[in-house]
C-alpha cells in the first residue's frame, strides 16, 4: 500500500508501507513506475490533513506524560520530559511505557533522549549505532541530521565532513562563510552550546464559564439569570475571537448531587445572548420533566463546544434586523422547539429528473438558503407547485407513438384536455443504471375544460416498453 | 418532398459533436435525406472527410447498383462570436464564397493567440459574399474557448495582427458569382449587438442581415422537445415574418443517431471538466439532437411544414463542392520568360552534362526523357522547382546547412541531378514509376531533411519567400488514443485516477489505438462490473475521436494564390508558425501537394563533423565527397562495432551487423531495412540470412501457373525474400494479380492501418489470390505479414538507399576520426540511442584521448585539440596524493587501443556537459578567459562575473584541475565566493576574502569522484562504478561482462549498471543491458521470468543477474536470465566512507526498513537517489 500524491502532474508516492518498502518503493517513486514494478499495488490518495490530525491526536495522548508536547510535523513528537521521568522510572522505561503504548495501536516508534530538543530529535531520526555517551552519538550523526537543504548537506558531504563531528571540529567560522549562520546555529543547538527554544503546542479548550454559588440557588428563574450572564461572558470572549457559537451546553450541578444539562444548536454561529436564552427556554418549555432545582443548585456552568468564525454583521441603516438573520433566529426557535428534524428546507439539487431537483434537509443544516430559479416573466411556470410523490397512474386517451393527451381519467374522473402544451422529454441517467435501461418520459402541461391544470407525463417512449404508462406528476396553480 | 438537416456538428466541433463526419453523412444517406450541410464550430477542419466518406459511398452505390442516389453535401461553417451575436451557420454558394468563408476563419483564428477564434457580428459583415447563413436562435459561445486577456487587448481590434487585406484577389475562380449581391458594407456603420438583449438582439441580426445579403438568410428552428417549443416556434416564426425571412427546420444535430446521447454526455463533461453524475443541468435533458427521418420531421413541424421544404431551397442554391478547389504551385521559382518545364529541364540537363561531360549515358536519358514526360502531363513542374529551391536556400547558407531528400523521391533521376537526393537511381535501377505514376493520380510526396538545429531558418525562408498568406504547415489532429481516453472518460464517469491508471498501465506505448478487453483482466477489474462495463463502451466510441489540431512536423503546403481562400490558417503553438486545419489525408484528398520539411538530428551530427574536421586540418568533405567503399570502415561495422552510426545503433541491428556481415554499399541499404518490424513480422530475415550466408540456395517462389520466372524481377536482388515495401507491392500485383490500383488501394490501407479497418477483404484476396496462382500458402501468409508489418514501420527501397547513405558517411567519420565523432554526437544531444557516458566510453575503447572539462581550457561545446599538449588537468589527485591514481592509469590504458593514423587527436569535454550549466556563463567565462588563464577561483569568479551557482557547478565537476584544486578543495572555495552581488560590491569584497587556515579536508577517494562525476557530467573519466564494487562480486563469484565473454556455455552471474531495459515487439521476451568497466553484456527475459522478477528488473539501477549464457554463430554474447536481484544499494558504497560505516550496520539496516517520508533511510544522502543517469525504459 502508498500513499501518492499529484506532483507536477505525475502521480508519486509520498508514503508507503512496510511491506512496500520492502519491495523496494520508495518515496518519490512515479506511481506508474511502481506499478511497473508491482502490478497489484494499492494506491491511495494521500491526506496531509488526515495525517496532521492524526498527529495532533497523539500529542493529545502525551499529555500524559508531560504538559508540554511540541509537533515536530509530519511524523515526529517532541516532549520536554523535564523533571516528568520520575513516575515511571527514569528515562528508558518512559520511552519503552510510550512504546508499548504506540505499539498496541500499531505505530512503530524511533525514540531517542537528549540534552536539547534538537539533539533529541536529530538522534531519533539519525542514529544507526551505540554510543558510549550522548555527545559521541551526536558527533556520529550523519550531516543530513542538521537539517540543511539538499544542496548544503550534499555539498558538506561532497567537502568530506560526514559526520557532525567532522564539522564540530572545524572553526566554525569556515562553516558560516560557506553554509550560513543557520547552518552553524543549527550544529551549536545540536551539541547544546546554544539554547534551541521549543514551541510546546498550545491546546484551545473549549470556552468555558461558570458559576459558582456559596449557598444553592433554589430558584430557576434565578438560576436562567445567571445562565443569561454566563451567557454575556462567554459571547464576550466568542467575540475577541471573532467566532459564533454553533451549540450551548447549560450544566446545572445540584447541591445533592444530581446534573441536568440542556444543550442548543443555532444553524448560523452566534452571538446573541437574548436568542440563545430564548433557545434555552424553548428547550426548557418543551422538557416533560422542568429544571427542578431540588436543593439548589451550587454550580452552574455554560459550555459552548463547538464555534465557527463569525465576521460582526453590520446592521441596517435604516434600523431593524436583516430578513435572513430573522429568518435563521426563527429556524433555530422552531428546531429547538420541534426537534431538528422537523423544521426543514428545500435544497436544489442540480438534476434534470424533477423529483430529485430539490432535497429536504433538516433546516439547522442546510446552511445559507440558495435563491430559487425565478420565473420567467411572461412564460407559465415549467414546474407544478404541487409535486406527486410517487405520481399517480391515470388512463390516457393519446395519440400514438408520441402524441400529446386528449382525455384522461384520474381518480376515477374523466378530465378532458383542452389546452396542452409538451412535451419536455427527460431521458433516464444512464450512468446510474446498468446498460441504459429505464424510461424516458414526455412531460405535458394541461389545461382540462374546468380550467384545471395538470402535469402528467407518458412513463416511456413505444421503442423502450410495449405499453408506456401515463400519470400524473402534479398540479399548477 | 425531401429534406435535409443543414445545421449538424461533427466531432470537428471538439468535445461538442459526438459522430465522426463519415457516420454523419452515413445516417442522413440512410435516412434518405436529399443532403446534409456540415457546419463545425468555426472551422471547416472535418469537411473533407464528410467529403471523402460522400465519395466512397457514392463510388460503392455505383458499383453496386449502376446509379447514385442524388444527394448535396453542403460544407460550411457554424460561426460563434464573441460578442453575443447568436450562432450563424454559413455555406458558401460559390467558390468564391469559399474563400471569402476562409478568409474570415483566418482572420478570428489569427487574432486569438492561443487558439480559438475570435469573431465578431462586423466580420461577418464584411466576409458575407456568396453565402447562405442560417442565422440561429441563441449564441453558444463560451468565454472560455477564447483567451479572453488576449482578446481584450485593444489591437485586437481590427486586422492589425492579422494577415493583411492589401493583396489582390488573384485567384481566377475567385470572381463574385451571379447570385453574389456583392455587398460591400461600409466598417463605419458599428454594430452594437450588445444593446440588446434575446429576442432584440436576434431581431437586429435578421434585419441587418437581410439588408446586406437578401435572399440569402434563413432563420433556424429546431424542436428539441424541451417543454416550451411550440411556443418558442411560434414566437421566432413571427420574428422572421417581421423581417422576411423564411424559416428551416432542423435538429441542430450534434451525432448521428440517438445511441450517441451518452457519449455526448461523456464529452460534454470532459470539457467542462464534470463527472456525468456532478454534471447536471450542464447536460442535455435527453438524446433528441440526432438526425431524424423526413417523417418525423414533418410531425415536428406540422405547424410551419414550409420550414421543412425551406432545406431543399437552401441545397439548390449551393454551388460550391470541395472539387472546386484547383490548386497551384507557387511561381516564383521561375525565371521570368521561362516555362516551367522548360526551366525545370534546362536546369536538369545542365546538371546532367557536368556529371557526364562526355555526354549523357541512354540509358539516362531515357530515364529522363520518361520522367520529364509525366511531369509535363501531370503539370507537376512548379513542385520540384519549389523543392529545388528550398533545397537550394539550404546550400547556399554560410555555412551550408545540410540536407537530403528521403523516401520514395529517391526513385527519380529528376530529383537526383537537381540535389534534392543524394541517391543514383541508375545505379540502383531505381523506377521512378513507383514515384509518382499517371496511373495513380496522387500528388508526388518529397520529404527532405535538414539539420535540425538550422531546419528552423529554413522554414522561415519559406515563410518569408512566399508570405504567410500563401505558405503554411499542414495540421496533424491528434486522436483520442487508449490511454488518454481513458485516462479522460474515467474521470467522467468518476472513477478515481488510480483506476484508470491501472487500466492505462496496460497499454504499452501511448499510440495503442485499441483497448482490448484482456487489458481489463490484465488490470484486474472484471467487465462484469457495470462500471467497466460502461467505461469500455464508451471508450470504444471515443477512441479514434479527433482531440485537437497540431502542427504537422514539417509538411508545407504552398499556393500560388491566398492560402486562406482555400482553407483557414491557424497560429501554431510555436513562434512565428502557422498551419492550415487540414491534414496529410485531406490534403491528399483535395489534392493540394506538399513539401516536407523535415528535422533530421544526424545532419547536424555530420555537419559539426565537418565543421570541426576543417577547423583542425583534418581534411575538408562534404556529403557527397567522402571517400566510397572504404573497406576498412565495413570492417568495422562487421564487428558490430557502431554504436553512435545513424540507424545501425541499435541494440537489435549490432546485433545483426556480424551476421549480415556488410561488404559494399548496398549490404548497409539491406541492413537499415531489415531490422524493422515489416521482416521481422514477416519472418523473412532468417532465410534472407541463410541464403546469404551461402546455407541455402537463393530460390524464387515459383507459381504453378503461369511464367515461373515472374518474381525474378521483384526479388532478385535480396536473394529472393522480400525485404522492401515496393517488393511487398510487386508482389501482390505480380502474384497475386492484383491491379495496380487495386495494390495502391492495399498500400493506402497498410499507411492507415491505425485508422481503419478496410484491410480485412484485401488480406483474403492477396493470400487467395497467390494460392490460386500456384504459390505456397505459408509464402503468401508471410508476404502479407510482411505487408501488414510495413503498414506502420515499413521501409520502401528508396528510403533506405538515402538513409544507409548517412550510415555510411557516419560510419566512415566514426572510423577514422572517433574524437570528432564523439565530440559531434555530444554536441548534438539530445539524439541517437545513447547516453554521453556510453558515447564517450565508445570512443575512449577505439583509442581516443578524453579529456575532463576544466576552466581554463574547455569551451561550451566539446572540442578536439592535438595530443601532443600536455593537459592541465591530466592527473587526478595532484593535490592530493593519496587519491590512489594508480586505478585511473590502470582503467583507461586497459581500454586504449594504442594510437593509430589519423587519431592523434584528444576530445575535449565542454561545458554543456555539466548539468544545469547555461550556455551563457560558459560565453562569459569563455570570453574572460581571453586575458589569460585563471590562477584561482577567485580571480576566475570576479573576472567572468559568474553567479556562485555556476561556480559551485564548475566546482563540482571537478573542472578546476589546472589551477591545482580537485573537487574537493575546489568546492571548499568556490562556496566561499560571496553570493550574487552586483559587480562593483563583488570586486570590492573580494579583496577582503582574505587567507583562511587550512580547512584540513579528507582527501575525497577516488570511488566518490567516479560517483560524483556520474552525477554532475553523467559520466565519469576516472572510472567506472563497477570497478570499486568488483572486489565484494568477486568474493561473491560473480563475473564481469569480459569474462562472462570468454565462455560459450554455462551457467553464470553477472552484474552491472543497468544501461537499458527494452520489451520489443509483442513483448515475449525483456532485453536488459548491464555495463561493468570491462563492457557490456546483454541478458534476455523470457516473459515467464520477467513476471517473476518484475519488481527487480524494473527497479534496479544495479543488477546481478544469473542465467545461461548462449552465444551464436557470429560470437554475439547473449544471456539468458533466469534470476534477477536488485543491487542498487551496493552503489552507496561508492561515496560512503568505509572506516565509519561497515556493512554489518547496513544489513541491520535492511532487516527494520525505514519507512519515513522525506527522510532518507539513516546515514545515507539523498544524492545516491541519482547516482546514476536514468536508463531508458519502457512502460
Amino acid at each position: 500500500m502508498v500513499f501518492v500524491e499529484s506532483v507536477k502532474g505525475a502521480m508519486r508516492i509520498i508514503a508507503c508501507c512496510q511491506t512496500a518498502a520492502a519491495l523496494g518503493l520508495a518515496s518519490g517513486t512515479t506511481l506508474a513506475d511502481a506499478r511497473a514494478r508491482v502490478p497489484d499495488l494499492e494506491a491511495i490518495d494521500h491526506a496531509p490533513h488526515a495525517d496532521h490530525d492524526w498527529l495532533e491526536a497523539l500529542a493529545d495522548g502525551c499529555g500524559r506524560y508531560t504538559p508540554s508536547v511540541a509537533l515536530d510535523p509530519p511524523d515526529g513528537l517532541v516532549l520536554d520530559i523535564a523533571g516528568c521521568t520520575h513516575g515511571f522510572g527514569g528515562e528508558r522505561e518512559l520511552g519503552a511505557e510510550i512504546e508499548s503504548q504506540l505499539a498496541r495501536r500499531g505505530i512503530a516508534v524511533r525514540w531517542a533522549c537528549g540534552d536539547t530538543p534538537d539533539a533529541a530529535r536529530a538522534l531519533a531520526r539519525f542514529q544507526t549505532a551505540a554510543a558510549p555517551d550522548e555527545d559521541a552519538a551526536i558527533r556520529r550523526l550523519p550531516v543530513i541530521a542538521l537539517g540543511l537543504d539538499d544542496e548544503d548537506t550534499v555539498a558538506l558531504s561532497r567537502a568530506g565532513l560526514k559526520t557532525i563531528g567532522d564539522i564540530a571540529c572545524r572553526p566554525l567560522a569556515m562553516i558560516a562563510a560557506r553554509f550560513g549562520a543557520d547552518a552553524v546555529t543549527g550544529i551549536r543547538r545540536i551539541l547544546g552550546e546554544e539554547e534551541s527554544p521549543l514551541t510546546p503546542r498550545v491546546v484551545t479548550p473549549p470556552l468555558r464559564v461558570e458559576r459558582r454559588f456559596a449557598e444553592p440557588v433554589a430558584r430557576t428563574e434565578y438560576a436562567l439569570e445567571v445562565l443569561g450572564e454566563l451567557a454575556a461572558e462567554a459571547v464576550v470572549v466568542l467575540e475577541e475571537t471573532g467566532e459564533g457559537g454553533r451549540r450551548f451546553e447549560a450544566r446545572f450541578f445540584r447541591s445533592d448531587g444530581l446534573v441536568q444539562r440542556l444543550a442548543v444548536e443555532t444553524g448560523q454561529p452566534s452571538r446573541d445572548v437574548k436568542a440563545i436564552l430564548r433557545l434555552f427556554r424553548e428547550r426548557i418549555d418543551s422538557l416533560s420533566d422542568p429544571i427542578d432545582p431540588g436543593f439548589g443548585f451550587d454550580l452552574i456552568r455554560l459550555d459552548v463546544p463547538i464555534a465557527e468564525p463569525l465576521d460582526a454583521s453590520q446592521l441596517k441603516l435604516e434600523g431593524g434586523a436583516v430578513a435572513e438573520i430573522e429568518v435563521a433566529a426563527l429556524i433555530d426557535r422552531l428546531s429547538t422547539r420541534l426537534g431538528r428534524g422537523r423544521v426543514r428546507r428545500f435544497v436544489p439539487r442540480d438534476t434534470h429528473i424533477p423529483e430529485q431537483a430539490e432535497l429536504l434537509l433538516p433546516a439547522v443544516e442546510a446552511g445559507k438558503p440558495v435563491p430559487w430559479p425565478k420565473p420567467e416573466a411572461g412564460e407559465p411556470p415549467l414546474r407544478p407547485i404541487h409535486l406527486f410523490d410517487p405520481p399517480q397512474p391515470i388512463q390516457v386517451t393519446s395519440e400514438v407513438p408520441d402524441g400529446p393527451p386528449l382525455q384522461f381519467r384520474w381518480r376515477r374522473t374523466l378530465h378532458e384536455v383542452a389546452r396542452m402544451e409538451g412535451p419536455e422529454r427527460i431521458a433516464p441517467e444512464w450512468w446510474r443504471r446498468r446498460e441504459g435501461k429505464g424510461l424516458t418520459r414526455d412531460y405535458y402541461r394541461i389545461e382540462d375544460v374546468r380550467g384545471r391544470r395538470f402535469w402528467i407525463f407518458r412513463h416511456g417512449l413505444y421503442d423502450e416498453v410495449e405499453q408506456p404508462g401515463w400519470y400524473v406528476h402534479g398540479l399548477f396553480a | 418532398m425531401s429534406f435535409a438537416d443543414l445545421v449538424t456538428a461533427t466531432n470537428y466541433s471538439f468535445l461538442r459533436g459526438a459522430s465522426h463526419p463519415k457516420d454523419m453523412v452515413g445516417q442522413a444517406l440512410a435516412l434518405g435525406h436529399s443532403g446534409i450541410g456540415i457546419a463545425d464550430r468555426n472551422t471547416v477542419a472535418g469537411v473533407v472527410r464528410a467529403h471523402v466518406a460522400l465519395k466512397e459511398s457514392q463510388a460503392k452505390s455505383r458499383e453496386e447498383t449502376g446509379s447514385e442516389t442524388p444527394f448535396k453535401l453542403a460544407v460550411g461553417s457554424r460561426l460563434v462570436f464573441v460578442d453575443g451575436t447568436p450562432d450563424i451557420v454559413v455555406y458558401p454558394r460559390t467558390r468564391y464564397g469559399w474563400g471569402r468563408l476562409t478568409r474570415l476563419l483566418t482572420l478570428g483564428n489569427r487574432r486569438a493567440e492561443k487558439g480559438g477564434c475570435i469573431l465578431r457580428f462586423a466580420d461577418l459583415l464584411e466576409f458575407a459574399q456568396d453565402m447562405v447563413l442560417i442565422v440561429l436562435s441563441e449564441s453558444s459561445f463560451d468565454p472560455h474557448e477564447v483567451d479572453e486577456a488576449k482578446h481584450s487587448r485593444p489591437k485586437s481590434d481590427d486586422s492589425s495582427n492579422v494577415v493583411t487585406l492589401e493583396f489582390s484577389d488573384r485567384h481566377p475562380g475567385l470572381v463574385p458569382g451571379p447570385t453574389g449581391e456583392h455587398a460591400t458594407v461600409s466598417r463605419l456603420e458599428r454594430w452594437a449587438p450588445a444593446q440588446g438583449r434575446g429576442d432584440d438582439r436576434l431581431e437586429r441580426v435578421l434585419a441587418r442581415l437581410a439588408k446586406a445579403l437578401p435572399g440569402g438568410i434563413w432563420l433556424g428552428v429546431s424542436m428539441p422537445r424541451a417543454g416550451r417549443d411550440g411556443r418558442k416556434l411560434a414566437r421566432l416564426c413571427r420574428l422572421a415574418n417581421e423581417a422576411h425571412v423564411p424559416v428551416l427546420a432542423t435538429c441542430d444535430a450534434l451525432y448521428a443517431t440517438a445511441g450517441q446521447r451518452p457519449l455526448h454526455d461523456i464529452v460534454t463533461c470532459i470539457r467542462k471538466g464534470e463527472t456525468v453524475a456532478g454534471a447536471g443541468r450542464l447536460l442535455e435533458a435527453n438524446g433528441e439532437r440526432h438526425l431524424k427521418p423526413e417523417t418525423e420531421m414533418r410531425r415536428l413541424f406540422r405547424d410551419r411544414p414550409d420550414a421543412v421544404d425551406e432545406s431543399e431551397r437552401i441545397l439548390s442554391l449551393i454551388d460550391f463542392t470541395l472539387d472546386q478547389l484547383k490548386y497551384e504551385y507557387p511561381h516564383e521559382p521561375v525565371p521570368p520568360g521561362w516555362d516551367p518545364q522548360d526551366w525545370l529541364e534546362h536546369l536538369v540537363y545542365k546538371e546532367a552534362n557536368k556529371q557526364h561531360p562526355d555526354g549523357i549515358p541512354v540509358k539516362l536519358q531515357k530515364t529522363l526523357d520518361e520522367e520529364f514526360e509525366l511531369i509535363r502531363d501531370r503539370n507537376y513542374a512548379y513542385y520540384f522547382l519549389t523543392v529545388y529551391e528550398a533545397v537550394k536556400f539550404a546550400r547556399e547558407q554560410k555555412p551550408p546547412i545540410l540536407c537530403q531528400g528521403r523516401g520514395s523521391a529517391a526513385n527519380s533521376a529528376v530529383c537526383y541531378l537537381l540535389g534534392v537526393t543524394s541517391v543514383d537511381p541508375m545505379k540502383y535501377d531505381l523506377l521512378f514509376s513507383r514515384f509518382v505514376s499517371s496511373k495513380r493520380d496522387e500528388p508526388p510526396d518529397i520529404d527532405v531533411d535538414f539539420e535540425h538545429e538550422r531546419r528552423e531558418d529554413v522554414i522561415q525562408h519559406i515563410y518569408e519567400r512566399y508570405g504567410r498568406h500563401r505558405a503554411a504547415i499542414a495540421a496533424t489532429v491528434i486522436h483520442y488514443r487508449a490511454r488518454s481516453t481513458v485516462r479522460e472518460v474515467g474521470k467522467a464517469l468518476g472513477l478515481s485516477e488510480d483506476v484508470t491508471q491501472r487500466l492505462t498501465s496496460t497499454v504499452w506505448g501511448s499510440y495503442a489505438s485499441s483497448m482490448e478487453e484482456d487489458r481489463f483482466a490484465m488490470a484486474g477489474y472484471s467487465l462484469d462490473n457495470p462500471a467497466m462495463a460502461q467505461l469500455k463502451t464508451i471508450v470504444d466510441q471515443l477512441l479514434e475521436f479527433p482531440r485537437h489540431l497540431s502542427q504537422h512536423v514539417g509538411g508545407f503546403v504552398l499556393t500560388q494564390d491566398r492560402l486562406d481562400e482555400t482553407v483557414p490558417l491557424h497560429n501554431a503553438a510555436m513562434e512565428d508558425r502557422t498551419f492550415i486545419e487540414w491534414d496529410k489525408d485531406d490534403i491528399d484528398a483535395l489534392g493540394l501537394m506538399k513539401v516536407d520539411i523535415l528535422a533530421l538530428g544526424m545532419l547536424t551530427c555530420i555537419q559539426k563533423c565537418f565543421d570541426l574536421m576543417r577547423l583542425h586540418g583534418l581534411g575538408d568533405y562534404d556529403l557527397k565527397s567522402i571517400p566510397q567503399d572504404d573497406p576498412e570502415v565495413y570492417d568495422m561495422l562487421r564487428k558490430g562495432d557502431s554504436i553512435g552510426v545513424f540507424q545501425i545503433e541499435s541494440r537489435a541491428q549490432i546485433n545483426m551487423l556480424p551476421r549480415l556481415k556488410p561488404r559494399k554499399f548496398y549490404d548497409l541499404v539491406i541492413q537499415v531495412a531489415i531490422v524493422r518490424p515489416g521482416p521481422i513480422e514477416g519472418d523473412m530475415v532468417h532465410p534472407y540470412l541463410r541464403r546469404r550466408a551461402g546455407k541455402e540456395k537463393p530460390e524464387l517462389p515459383s507459381p504453378k501457373y503461369g511464367d515461373p520466372g515472374e518474381l525474378k524481377d521483384v526479388l532478385g536482388k535480396t536473394e529472393g525474400v522480400p525485404l522492401f515495401q515496393e517488393q511487398a507491392m510487386k508482389l501482390a500485383i505480380v502474384a497475386a494479380g492484383f491491379s495496380p490500383d487495386k495494390a495502391n488501394e492495399l498500400r493506402k490501407a497498410m499507411a492507415t492501418f491505425r485508422n481503419a479497418g478496410t484491410i480485412g477483404n484485401l488480406k483474403a484476396d492477396m493470400i487467395e489470390g497467390m494460392v490460386k496462382r500456384g504459390y505456397e500458402r505459408d509464402f503468401a501468409e508471410r508476404c502479407y505479414k510482411q505487408i501488414e508489418g510495413f503498414g506502420s514501420y515499413g521501409f520502401p527501397e528508396s528510403h533506405a538507399l538515402s538513409f544507409a547513405g548517412l550510415v555510411y558517411v557516419s560510419s566512415w567519420i566514426k572510423y577514422h576520426h572517433p574524437a570528432v565523432f564523439c565530440a559531434a554526437l555530444l554536441n548534438s544531444q539530445p539524439m541517437g540511442f545513447y547516453a554521453p557516458a556510453q558515447l564517450v566510453g565508445d570512443a575512449r575503447k577505439h583509442g581516443v584521448e578524453v579529456r575532463e572539462v576544466d576552466v581554463n581550457v574547455s569551451a561550451w561545446d566539446n572540442t578536439i585539440e592535438p595530443v601532443l599538449n600536455r593537459d592541465p588537468g591530466l592527473v587526478p589527485g595532484v593535490t592530493h596524493p593519496q587519491s590512489t591514481p594508480s586505478l585511473v592509469a590502470q582503467w583507461t590504458l586497459e581500454h586504449v587501443r594504442g594510437d593509430e593514423e589519423g587519431k592523434g587527436v584528444a576530445l575535449r569535454l565542454g561545458f554543456r556537459q555539466i548539468d544545469g550549466f547555461k550556455e551563457d556563463w560558459a560565453k562569459s567565462l569563455v570570453a574572460s578567459r581571453e586575458t589569460g588563464p585563471f590562477a584561482s577561483v577567485e580571480e576566475l569568479a570576479a573576472r567572468a562575473n559568474l553567479p556562485s551557482r555556476a561556480l559551485r557547478l564548475l566546482a563540482d565537476a571537478d573542472a578546476f584541475r589546472s589551477i591545482d584544486l580537485d573537487r574537493r578543495g575546489a568546492l571548499w572555495e568556490a562556496r566561499r565566493m560571496p553570493g550574487d552581488v552586483l559587480p562593483l560590491f563583488a570586486a570590492a569584497e573580494a579583496r577582503q576574502l582574505g587567507a583562511e587556515t587550512d580547512a584540513q579536508l579528507p582527501a575525497m577517494p577516488l570511488s566518490e569522484h567516479v560517483a560524483a562525476d556520474y552525477q554532475v557530467t553523467r559520466l565519469s573519466l576516472k572510472g567506472h562504478p563497477m570497478q570499486f564494487l568488483r572486489e565484494g562480486f568477486e568474493r561473491e563469484g560473480v563475473l564481469s561482462s569480459a569474462e562472462a565473454g570468454r565462455l560459450s556455455k554455462g551457467r553464470v552471474r553477472v552484474a552491472g549498471v543497468v544501461l537499458v531495459r527494452q520489451r520489443p515487439g509483442k513483448g515475449n521476451a525483456i532485453f536488459v543491458t548491464l555495463e561493468d568497466e570491462t563492457g557490456i553484456v546483454n541478458v534476455l527475459f523470457w516473459a515467464r521470468t520477467f513476471e517473476v522478477y518484475r519488481r527487480q528488473i524494473m527497479a534496479a539501477h544495479l543488477m546481478e543477474v544469473e542465467g545461461e549464457v548462449r552465444k551464436s554463430e557470429e560470437g554475439v554474447l547473449h544471456i539468458i536470465g533466469a534470476r534477477a536481484i536488485d543491487r542498487t544499494e551496493e552503489l552507496s558504497k561508492l561515496s560512503e566512507d568505509h572506516v565509519t560505516r561497515p556493512p554489518m550496520a547496513r544489513a541491520d539496516v535492511s532487516l527494520a526498513p525505514d519507512h519515513r517520508r522525506d527522510v532518507a533511510p539513516r546515514g545515507s544522502h539523498p544524492r545516491n537517489v541519482r547516482i546514476l543517469p536514468k536508463s531508458r525504459d519502457f512502460h
